[in-house]
């Protein structure tokens, strides 16, 4: 609902036009308009079936479940920091470095295991992507 | 008839192409192992997929996409009916008789009726799309701008409606997406929208980093909740092919289900996961032995597996006639034959016959090489299944990462992938599909030109949608189908009363 009100204002910021002769703005209003009223249905129809917000989210995240959670939060965390160093360290380092932490993830007791996949996926990866399909990574400060 | 043998000719040079063949091999190889593999369907491959074709020519792209989206529905009747999980939202019904029939002794059996069944269905399905694909386009030629605003309309009502669960919450993902759409800059005038001052922002939102996001990266994390081992059937699979009483049981139900699948496929939406929900429904009710289903009878196997094949055949009508996509797969198509330069509707056929004629004659060689895949090699896939999750996403995710990166080399898009992804993950668990996101962001830009120039044409009045015959049918239906909820609860209430 917020976001349909925030893609109205922006809408008329960047001039609607008029039926004849629309503009910019035009659909952007239109679908921020819907946007919003089907949120408010949304919310209004989950307040009439007693289903308020706090009690939906602790339906879909109950504590036993909130466990769960740390893989993938940590997940997003390793490939937010892959992203960040790509462009500094370049692709085949980097990515060594992502897939290591990647597979340590699940298996934390073992060291040679995600070692040894970590380095041959990034040679595989290279041959593949940089030699066979030419595909331009970044090389970083280590060039490679 | 002359001109249909000059196009089946066209279609038979470019697809026999030692080049085109291996890569109609190569896309059904890679859907067979991703309908195989729970957790990566067929939207995050194509679209992992889509810049690595941009050194291959059109044809043998679409030839390679094609194969990956009908050899998909091929792969995930095996893990339905030997892991009892669906290998794709296709083959949710397959498991319900198919891994009952495994339970039984009966996996080869089920595994062959299936792989038969997908290919008659696939080849019938394809033998429809021929006939019936040009003489569609010839009339797809009379729509103007109000006809395809009218269809895209009613195409986004009918994805949102026939996605599970809410369906305003499907008509919200619509909305959302038409409003991604929007950023970048308006070609009409040419003012930049919605860019918060990003320059990256200016070209719009890339449809590869969205749908890896989507797809990709949010289909990993909700795995990765559930990180257990996959127990497989035991045992030596026997028998695949099925005896005269397996065929004497399921040749109607294969039938029924092309047909009904065939059809089904043509309307926007779900179309592969309603026809087979649809056709095991059928199946039962016109059943000797209705109670049996369930228990493992070899028609709840045949009868959804030959629909879910039909079905993708079906979706190829709205691509190549109108340009338009029918559900979140063939809106990547789409996006594939524009990166290509081409621009899809109802000249492409007449424009780029090799196009149309090529996929239409792979598909015939796809579903020969998909039997081979399927049969004689089951016990490759069966292996395939044993590789832990925890083994497999981290590859999932570098896939993502150097897919959305090689579109325009731009760390940005893969930033971009990763909010998409994490928009994905949040979509499921709160239950929005998405689906109707997609094929909305695809379809905006079409939309919106249709509705200015509609609007254009009639110098402001929106009486042009409702006094052309064919957009007034496109709009009643679409409002028919939105008030249908009411009309049933009024039914309801009625019924209750009485």
């Amino acid at each position: 609902m917020f976001l349909g009100i925030c893609l109205c204002i922006g809408s008329i910021r960047l001039s609607l036009g008029g039926f004849s002769n629309p503009g910019p703005g035009f659909l952007p209003f239109l679908a921020g308009g819907l946007l919003g009223i089907l949120g408010f249905a949304l919310i209004w129809s989950n307040y009439l079936r007693g289903l308020k917000k706090d009690e939906e989210v602790t339906k879909i995240l109950p504590k036993d479940n909130r466990k769960k959670l740390i893989i993938p939060f940590l997940t997003l965390l390793i490939l937010f920091v892959y992203v960040l160093l790509i462009e500094l360290l370049g692709f085949l380092f980097s990515t060594f470095i992502f897939l290591f932490f990647l597979f340590k993830l699940t298996q934390p007791q073992k060291w040679v295991i995600p070692l040894i996949l970590s380095i041959m996926t990034v040679i595989l990866s290279h041959l593949v992507f940089s030699v066979w399909l030419r595909c331009q990574f970044p090389k970083g400060i280590f060039r490679f | 008839m002359t001109g249909f043998l000059e196009n089946l000719s066209i279609g038979y040079q470019a697809v026999f192409q030692t080049y085109n063949l291996l890569f109609c091999f190569v896309g059904v190889l890679i859907g067979t192992l991703i309908g195989v593999l729970p957790g990566i369907g067929p939207v995050g491959t194509i679209s992992l997929l889509l810049p690595i074709t941009y050194g291959i020519s059109p044809v043998s792209a679409i030839i390679m996409l094609s194969g990956i989206y009908y050899g998909a529905q091929y792969g995930g009747s095996t893990t339905s009916i030997l892991v009892n999980i669906p290998g794709e939202a296709t083959s949710v019904v397959t498991c319900l008789d198919g891994y009952q029939m495994a339970r039984q002794g009966r996996a080869g059996p089920a595994l062959g009726i299936a792989a038969f069944g997908s290919f008659i269905a696939g080849t019938i399905g394809t033998i429809i799309l021929m006939f019936v694909a040009e003489p569609l386009s010839k009339v797809a030629i009379k729509f103007g701008p109000p006809e395809y605003f009218s269809l895209i309309v009613l195409a986004m009502i009918l994805l949102a409606y026939l996605t599970s669960g809410s369906k305003t919450k499907g008509i919200i993902m619509a909305v959302f997406g038409v409003c991604l759409s929007q950023i970048g800059i308006d070609i009409i005038t040419g003012r930049v929208r919605f860019t918060f001052g990003i320059i990256n922002f200016e070209d719009g939102l890339g449809l590869v980093p969205l749908v890896m996001g989507l797809f990709g990266v949010g289909e990993v994390l909700v795995n990765l909740e559930e990180l257990g081992t996959v127990e497989i059937l035991k045992g030596k699979i026997k028998g695949l092919l099925p005896n005269l009483k397996d065929w004497m049981d399921s040749i109607g139900a294969i039938i029924r289900g092309t047909f009904l699948g065939f059809f089904l496929g043509v309307l926007p939406g779900g179309g592969a996961i309603i026809s087979t929900f649809m056709s095991y429904a059928l199946e039962k009710k016109i059943s000797k032995h209705p109670e049996k289903f369930g228990t493992g009878v070899i028609e709840g196997v045949a009868g959804p597996e030959s629909a879910n094949n039909a079905a993708t055949s079906g979706a190829f009508i709205p691509l190549f006639t109108l340009g338009l996509p029918s559900n979140a797969i063939t809106a990547l198509l789409l996006g594939a034959l524009m990166i290509h330069g081409l621009q899809p509707g109802p000249f492409l056929i007449n424009k780029h016959p090799d196009i149309f004629w090529g996929t239409i004659m792979s598909m015939y060689i796809g579903n020969v090489f998909l039997l081979i895949l399927n049969l004689p090699l089951i016990g490759l896939w069966v292996k395939l299944l044993q590789v832990p999750y925890k083994i497999l996403f981290p590859f999932l995710l570098l896939f993502s990462v150097i897919g959305s990166y090689s579109v325009d080399n731009r760390t940005f898009d893969v930033l971009v992938m990763l909010i998409f992804g994490i928009f994905g993950y949040l979509f499921r668990k709160y239950g929005y599909e998405s689906a109707p996101l997609v094929l909305a962001f695809v379809l905006g830009p079409m939309f919106e030109n249709a509705l200015r120039q509609s609007l254009l044409i009639s110098m402001g009045s929106g009486l042009i949608f409702i006094t052309r015959p064919i957009s007034a049918g496109f709009l009643i239906t679409a409002v028919l189908l939105l008030l249908s909820p009411i009309f049933f609860k009024i039914r309801l209430t009625f019924i209750k009363n009485k």
